[in-house]
This record gives structure tokens, C-alpha cells and sequence, in this order.
């Protein structure tokens, strides 16, 4: 027998106890699996590489937890101190086994060091507690919740953790030193000479203390959010493993389906486990611009009202259902009504003006440590409305209708796509012309200009610019003119599946017929929906955002900007001087955070001269939407205040001269925002290809 | 209560239509939409069917084609159409369409027609007075609101100074404006799934018992003479600058051209 187990008062309950806490943990986690049963199967285990590797990556290393770098260390810390301490609690229920096995080599020396482990383990994620604490209850960050549950779940592991140490410290002082529990050792010198009789009683109060809290935790865990140690590593392996800025496809040809999300019971598996996953951290909330803004939305109220949907399912069912024969009986069907699961999600989730107010810019996904999927949800209640209601805004019918009859949002003729190329200085090549006169095999890139640039006055000028690096470079290119239409973004994002797959199919028929090496756009939604969303019909393109081919024409020595000293522009100093200017880049949500391109436009902006670059804090894959994606582009703004107000503030605090873009929406965005803004005068919004431009010109 | 509506196929108001050679719509060159106006008759009978019940039947008279631009309009909920279709109609005037409409209109049964107050091609607004004077019906014209009661039709008639409220009993043809409704509903995509399956009759001028000679192109009663495209207008200037700026631009420039 080992002798630490045998020196524990009535030690032979402690597997029948730890047992009955199992029991009730497995019995309330069943209930939660009966929900999961009435919803929609999804995401089949495919490739379990890449999902084990997600696994080390977001479970085990915790790194999305470290971009809050103290919030990160005491996670951690308590996971830590959860996974070694565990060790001794697996040792206590099973009556001695794991020291048994662990301490037989070696003389004993690696059950040592378990002990010291756990100690230093028990220290850290003591520290952890009471700066948790101190957070909870003191300092109060504007992103945490202050719920009675979260402060028990603390005092709760504080106090696992303190009977543990104490149960060492005492137990070393009444029976002698334990080998490598250095720590409590050391707290046990102090207690030499107090009556042994009641440090024994004290080490065995710790000791079952200890244990009676393990049960407790295991006993109430299933109801709380700390439920997350179970089920995030679920939920991690789970994930979304398609890109980022691919939504789901959806048929739209099946009639007696349900179109996107409508109840609990359309959700898939991985949606309601984010619901059980979501530990209420309000990285999601922080980091959500419509939330910033004063707008209803909030993600993590629309996750948590999932799985308070959830659990109102379950509300009443027994722990132990009856089997399929009594449930035939008259009066002992105990199952899960249809009705429990048919709560629409709309004002039961999530309220329907927080429904439009998402703009899908995914800042809420990239924040969360447990990789739960907000946006595709909130577009598939979008599809809902939309393809079964026709609810929605009504300002964006027009914008519907125009794309389905004209093939853009503006509702312009498609004669006048070619318009933004008059008064260029050099021919702009359309393939259908290139194809009849046998030279299309010639071209290098095909320029997909997109509905912005074709129609909107100012994105015009950024295609005039980009057109005119390209010629500056020798680049063979040409445009698709008429034959173009809407990539689909905004009537996808806007939940109109319908128009989407129309537009779409279109796109990639005419796309096919001219087999371009290349395709380079100047809109990062364009680019997203090329390259992730048309393989899904498909139509497999390579695509590169313009910024990216401007960078690597400069890399190639394709495209040699003015050197400093030969500005002329305006302002240059009479001495002939690079006129020098701050810019900031804002990154565009569909170009830096979905598809990772950060670099590119910032290789851009750094090759002109006489630039100095300034970053906002919000940069790179945590850059803040303008307000325009996701659709909103085309809704009014009523609610709260104004997103691209907020952008406009953060960009003007850096103190730069020019907001550099490199989307056409991020464009109008940010230049209506630095109209309207306080203190902006002379602050400019340019597109990374006119800054190059000008810096060709005046070379 | 049973509404049946008259509906056009026109030209894509945001479109380049073309005419042919012998100065009518080459239909080939822009895809037909439903004239918007009669789109707002259609929400109109929606209303009225979803608050009185009801049944709502699309009258068109146009080329065969046009079951596809009907489906259009039965996607945002109407419940069956009758197309009148014969190549002789080719190049009617106003006055065969309504003719032939109230010919059509005969054959079915019904309490209320509605219909917009003129197609965005054509644009002469005279086809429903015309259907509604072969057919005997009370003609009510320009309605900013629509309301029905029992065995009788109450409407606001816009005019100029403000409105009128006519009444007439049904069955009548009332023309509806923009203003009864707002926006007409967009079809939702379960909308659109039903509306295929809903019957499009199609009736020549031989089913209606009607001489091809007396209502077809051959006996139009106008005649298209000529075209041409509008005058270009001047360039657009935009004013920009501060308030008190902008506003000092536009009144010099108003002054200028003696309009203050």
C-alpha cells in the first residue's frame, strides 16, 4: 500500500466519491449530446493532420490566449496547474496506482518530481487566481463579464489548489519530509512541534477537502462556462478548416429545404459546440467594430444566446431517458420535442438589427482563443431572411435588384464599364477583342477592375492609377469590359445566396473561356471571392490583389519609383527634395486579416520616396473594418455612431498625411470619414497604387 | 376576392435598348424586366389578398417569351397568369392592346383590376382608361391608397393640390401610383421555387375569337415615324467646398443665367 494513500482517514471511499461526480458529470454532459442529436450532423473528420496540429497549436499552446499577453501567462498558469495537479488527484482516486507506477524507478526520483512539479505548478496558478481576481473584482477590463459564475469558478480553483498545498505541507509536517516537495517542505518547517494528532487531522481535512472539490467542480462544471476545458479542445479540432473567407455553399436548388439558419435545429454540430465552448472572454466583443460603435451587435451575446437556446431545449428532460420500448408507450415519450429545438434564432439568439449590423470583417473569429465562428452563422440567418423571408433593410433592394439585372450594385448600364479608361494615354485591351484578333495568348495578367472602379467617380481614379503603373511596367494586360459582372461578394455577405451563385457561375464561365495565367484585382472583395469562394463552382483562378503585383513589379525592377531627390510633387522643397509625408495603411478586413496579405501594400507605399510609415494599433490581421463590408456598404448607418468615424480618429491619431487604402470601399469609407472628421484638414485617402502612380509621374 | 393584374414586359430600364430596322424594340438587345409600375399594382393585389384573401391572376399580352419575365412577378406571390401571345400582334398600337386586354379580361372571372400608370417603353399611359371603357368598369386613376370593402373600392386620387376619395363598386380597375405602396416586395428565393410551378395560360387571338386584321400591327392606329436619341445635355458641374462657399457658387452661378 502506498503510504500517503494509507494515512488518509476512510482513503477506501475516495473512488466511490470521485465515481459519483463522474457519473453526474456524464449525466448532464449526456443531456447537452441531446441537443446535439436534434441538430444538423456537419463537419465530417477530415483531415485530422492539419486538425491535430490545430490541436498543439490552439489547445495545448494556448497562442491566440497570448495576445493579451498577461491574460495568456495566467491561462496558462492555471491550465498548467489544472493539467500537473490532476496528476495527483488521478493518484488519490486511484488509491495510490500512479505513484505506484510513476515511483517505482529510479529509486522514487520522478515521483520526486512530480511533487515538486506539482508544487511550483500550485504556486503559479495560485498567483493566477488572485490576479484573476484582481481583474474580476479591482481592475474590471471593459471586455469581461462580471457574473457570480465566473468568481465561484475562481474561488473554486483557488481553493483546489490551497488544500492541495496544504494537504502537502501538513502531511509533511506530521509524517516527515516528501521527496522533491520542496515548497511545502519549506512551509512545513514552521509547523514542527504543533501536536501531530492535529496536523494529521489537518493534512486529512486538506486532503478530502481537496477532493470534495474536484467533485463539486465536476459536478456543477456542465452549467457553467468553464465548461470550455472539455469542450474547446472538441471545438479547436472541429474547426473550419476551408479558408477563412469561404462561406458554406448552399443549394439553392432544393426545394423543401430550410435556407440557411432559421432555428436551433438548422445549426450544425460545430455551431452549437461553439455555444458550449464560448468562455464569455469578450475578446470577440472587443475587438467587434459594430460593438465599438454603439451598435446591438454584440458576438458573444449572440454565441452564449445559442447555447442559452440550448439549454432551454433541454430544460426538463430527465438525466436518464427512458428506452426506445417504454417511449413507445402512450404518455412516456421523453425525447426531445421538435418543438424544444424550433426556437428561431432571430430575437432568440441574436436580435434581427444586430443581424445587419455584422460587417463581416471576422475580427470577432480572429480574436477568439477557442476558434468559434461567428460570421458564417450571422450570414447564414442573413440567407434565412433573405432567400425565405425577404427581410431585410429595405435600402438594399435596390441594390439586389441592380445586381441581378445590371450585374453591380450601382445599377449602372454594363455599356459604361469601359468609361474610367477615357483620356487615358494608352489603349486599355479588352480580351474579347484580344481573343478575336488571336493575340489573347499574349497577355500576362487580366485586370478584373470590379463594379467600384468601373462606376464610382473616385475608384475610377485608383483604376486609372493602377492601369498606368501597369503600363509604365510593360505589363501585357487586359480587361474584361461588358462581359464583367459583380464578383457577388456583397449579395453573398448580404445573405442572397441566389443572386451570389447567378453572378458567380457567370463569372467563372466568362473567366474560363479566356484561361488568364493570372488575374490581378484592386478589390480585396473581389480578390476573396475569386480566389476562395469560385473553386466552390468550380472556377480554380490564380488571383493576386494589386498591391501584391505592384510589389513584386518593383521587386523585379519592372516598376522603379522616383528616388528621393527628384520629387517634383507638391510640396517637393524647391531644393528638389522627395516631398516627405507620414502615411498610415488601413488594412482592408478581406485582404490583411482574411487572405494575409499585410506586407505587400506596406513594400508599396515604402518603395516611393520621401515616406514615412506610421501604424495605427489596430493593423495587419487585427485591422478595424472601415464599415463597409459584409454589405453595409449598401445600408444606412443608424445605429450608434459611425464606423468609419471610428476608423478616421484612429488614423488621424497616428499623425500621418495619407490614409493609404487598397480597397475601393475602404476608399469611400475613409474619405467620407476624413471630411467629416474634426482636425483633418489636408489629410488625404489615397489608394497604394495612385501613391505609386504620382511617384512615377513625377519621376 | 379575385384581382387580376396587368402586367408588361419592358426593356431593362438600366439598359441600352436598340430599336431594329423597322423601329420597334429589338428585343434581343436588353433582357426584359416587369415594368416597374405595374410591379407596384402587383404589391398592391398582394396587400389586399393578404388582408382580404383572395386569388391574384397576371394578365399580359407580349411575345411568347415573356412566361419568364411573368414568373418574375408570380415569384413575389401572385397565383397564376394568362399570357395573350400571337405573332400577328406584332406592332399593336394602344388601342388593339387594350382591346385585346378586355377581350382577355372577359374570359376570366374577377372582382378588382389593377394595373400601373404607364410602361417605362412605351410610356403613354392610356391602356387601362382604354380596358376599362370596353369593359364597362368604373376607372379609377392615380391611387395613393387602395382600400377595399366588402362589394366596394375606396381610393385616394392624387392630383396636384392633394387628393380626392373616389368610391365605385367592384368590380372596377383602379391604376396605382408609388405612393399606395412604397416599394414593391422582392421576391424571396421560396418565392421564387413556387413560381414555377404556377400555371401560365396562353391564349392566341384565335381563342379570344379575335380578327387578327382588326386589332394586330396591320390595323395599328399609331405609327412610329422616325427616331431619334435625346439631345446630349451639358456637363454636370459639382459644387464642393465649405456650406457658405458652395452656397455663394450656386447663387453666382444662377445669377449668372438671370434664374434669381
Amino acid at each position: 500500500m502506498i503510504e500517503s494513500i494509507a494515512r488518509v482517514p476512510a482513503w477506501p471511499l475516495a473512488l466511490p466519491f470521485f465515481v459519483l461526480g463522474i457519473a453526474v458529470f456524464g449525466l448532464e454532459m449526456a443531456r447537452h449530446l441531446r441537443v446535439f442529436a436534434a441538430v444538423a450532423p456537419s463537419r465530417p473528420l477530415h483531415a485530422l493532420t492539419r486538425r491535430t496540429g490545430a490541436l498543439v497549436r490552439y489547445a495545448l499552446l494556448q497562442t491566440r490566449l497570448f495576445a493579451d499577453p498577461r491574460a495568456g501567462v495566467m491561462h496558462y498558469l492555471i491550465f498548467a496547474g489544472f493539467v500537473i495537479l490532476g496528476v495527483g488527484a488521478a493518484n488519490a482516486v486511484t488509491y495510490g496506482l500512479v505513484q505506484g507506477v510513476v515511483g517505482a524507478p529510479l529509486d522514487g526520483a520522478l515521483w520526486a518530481a512530480v511533487l515538486l512539479l506539482q508544487n511550483v505548478a500550485a504556486v503559479g496558478a495560485l498567483a493566477a487566481v488572485a490576479y484573476a481576481l484582481v481583474r474580476r473584482l479591482i481592475s474590471r477590463p471593459a471586455r469581461l463579464a462580471y457574473t457570480t459564475s465566473a468568481v465561484v469558478i475562481l474561488l473554486m480553483i483557488g481553493g483546489i489548489v490551497l488544500s492541495e498545498l496544504g494537504a502537502l505541507t501538513f502531511e509533511a509536517a506530521a509524517y516527515g519530509a516528501l521527496p522533491g516537495a520542496l515548497i511545502t517542505n519549506a512551509l512545513a518547517v514552521p509547523l514542527e512541534g504543533i501536536d501531530a494528532a492535529i496536523l494529521q487531522g489537518l493534512f486529512a481535512l486538506c486532503w478530502w477537502l481537496h477532493l470534495a472539490l474536484i467533485v463539486g467542480f465536476l459536478v456543477i462544471l456542465p452549467r457553467t462556462k468553464h465548461l470550455h476545458i472539455v469542450t474547446s479542445f472538441f471545438n479547436v479540432f472541429l474547426r473550419k478548416l476551408e479558408p477563412r473567407g469561404q462561406l458554406p455553399m448552399l443549394d439553392v436548388e432544393r426545394e423543401d429545404a430550410t435556407f440557411g439558419l432559421r432555428t436551433l435545429a438548422d445549426l450544425g454540430w460545430k455551431d452549437l459546440l461553439d455555444g458550449f465552448t464560448c468562455t464569455e472572454c469578450g475578446r470577440c466583443q472587443e475587438a467587434c467594430p459594430a460593438h465599438a460603435t454603439g451598435k446591438p451587435l454584440d458576438p458573444r451575446a449572440f454565441i452564449m444566446g445559442i447555447r442559452h437556446l440550448a439549454d432551454e431545449a433541454e430544460t426538463g428532460l430527465n438525466y436518464i431517458p427512458n428506452g426506445p420500448d417504454v417511449r413507445r408507450l402512450p404518455g412516456m415519450d421523453d425525447g426531445l420535442t421538435p418543438t424544444a429545438v424550433a426556437r428561431p434564432l432571430v430575437d432568440g439568439a441574436i436580435s434581427y438589427d444586430a443581424v445587419w449590423d455584422c460587417v463581416t470583417c471576422g475580427a470577432c473569429v480572429q480574436a477568439c482563443p477557442v476558434l468559434i465562428e461567428h460570421v458564417d452563422k450571422i450570414v447564414g440567418i442573413r440567407r434565412n431572411l433573405v432567400l425565405e423571408d425577404s427581410r431585410f433593410p429595405r435600402e438594399i433592394a435596390p441594390a439586389f435588384t441592380a445586381m441581378e439585372r445590371s450585374g453591380n450594385p450601382w445599377g449602372q448600364p454594363a455599356s459604361t464599364r469601359l468609361d474610367w479608361t477615357k483620356g487615358l494615354k494608352f489603349p486599355v485591351p479588352v480580351a474579347r477583342d484580344l481573343a478575336a484578333a488571336g493575340t489573347l495568348s499574349d497577355v500576362e495578367v487580366l485586370y478584373w477592375v470590379g463594379c467600384a472602379a468601373a462606376f464610382d467617380d473616385r475608384a475610377r481614379r485608383t483604376a486609372r492609377a493602377f492601369a498606368t503603373c501597369l503600363d509604365a511596367a510593360g505589363v501585357r494586360f487586359a480587361v474584361l469590359g461588358q462581359e464583367e459582372s459583380c464578383s457577388g461578394d456583397p449579395a453573398r455577405r448580404m445573405g442572397n445566396e441566389y443572386v451570389f451563385q447567378m453572378l458567380a457561375t457567370q463569372n467563372v464561365e466568362t473567366l474560363r473561356r479566356y484561361g488568364p495565367p493570372t488575374i490581378v484585382t484592386a478589390c480585396p472583395h473581389c480578390f476573396n471571392t475569386i480566389a476562395n469562394e469560385y473553386p466552390q463552382l468550380g472556377g480554380a483562378f490564380a488571383v493576386v490583389h494589386h498591391s501584391a503585383y505592384l510589389a513584386r513589379l518593383i521587386a523585379d525592377g519592372r516598376l522603379v519609383p522616383a528616388a528621393a531627390g527628384t520629387d517634383r510633387g507638391e510640396g517637393g522643397g524647391a531644393d528638389g527634395r522627395a516631398r516627405r509625408r507620414t502615411v498610415t495603411v488601413h488594412d482592408s478586413c478581406y485582404l490583411a486579416r482574411y487572405n494575409g496579405v499585410v506586407a505587400e501594400p506596406r513594400a508599396v507605399v515604402g518603395a516611393v520616396a520621401g515616406i514615412e510609415l506610421r501604424e495605427m494599433d489596430r493593423h495587419g490581421n487585427r485591422t478595424f473594418c472601415c464599415g463597409a463590408g459584409g454589405g453595409r456598404m449598401w445600408m444606412e448607418e443608424a445605429r450608434g455612431t459611425r464606423i468609419n468615424a471610428e476608423r478616421t480618429r484612429q488614423a488621424l491619431q497616428t499623425g500621418a498625411q495619407v490614409v493609404a487604402v487598397g480597397c475601393p470601399f475602404c476608399m469611400t469609407m475613409m474619405t467620407d470619414g476624413l471630411a467629416a472628421a474634426q482636425g483633418a484638414d489636408g489629410v488625404v485617402a489615397l489608394d497604394v497604387a495612385e501613391l505609386l502612380a504620382e511617384a512615377l509621374v513625377a519621376g | 376576392m379575385r384581382i387580376v393584374v396587368l402586367v408588361k414586359p419592358v426593356p431593362d430600364t438600366t439598359g441600352t435598348e436598340r430599336l431594329g430596322d423597322d423601329l420597334r424594340l429589338d428585343r434581343a438587345s436588353s433582357p426584359p424586366i416587369v415594368n416597374p409600375n405595374d410591379e407596384y399594382a402587383v404589391e398592391q393585389a398582394l396587400r389586399l389578398v393578404e388582408a382580404h384573401g383572395g386569388e391574384i391572376t397576371l394578365l399580359t399580352m407580349a411575345p411568347a417569351g415573356a412566361t419568364e419575365t411573368m414568373r418574375k412577378a408570380l415569384a413575389m406571390g401572385a397565383h397564376g397568369g394568362v399570357l395573350v401571345s400571337d405573332d400577328a400582334l406584332a406592332g399593336a398600337c394602344a388601342l388593339s392592346t387594350a382591346r385585346v386586354l378586355a377581350a382577355a379580361l372577359a374570359t376570366l372571372e374577377f372582382d378588382l383590376v389593377l394595373c400601373g400608370i404607364a410602361s417605362s417603353d412605351g410610356g403613354g399611359g392610356v391602356v387601362a382608361s382604354g380596358v376599362a371603357t370596353l369593359c364597362g368598369l368604373p376607372y379609377l386613376s392615380y391611387a395613393g391608397s387602395v382600400e377595399v370593402t366588402d362589394d366596394r373600392v375606396r381610393i385616394h386620387r392624387l392630383h396636384a393640390t392633394g387628393y380626392m376619395v373616389l368610391e365605385a363598386p367592384l368590380p372596377a380597375l383602379v391604376v396605382v401610383t408609388q405612393i399606395a405602396v412604397g416599394e414593391p416586395r422582392y421576391a424571396s428565393l421560396k418565392g421564387i421555387m413556387a413560381a414555377r410551378s404556377r400555371v401560365i395560360r396562353s391564349l392566341s387571338l384565335a381563342d379570344l375569337g379575335l380578327d387578327p386584321a382588326a386589332v394586330g400591327g396591320a390595323a395599328a392606329s399609331t405609327r412610329v415615324l422616325g427616331v431619334r436619341p435625346p439631345a446630349v445635355r451639358g456637363a454636370t458641374r459639382v459644387v464642393r467646398g465649405s456650406a457658405a462657399d458652395a452656397a455663394r457658387e450656386i447663387v453666382d452661378f444662377l445669377d449668372e443665367r438671370r434664374f434669381i
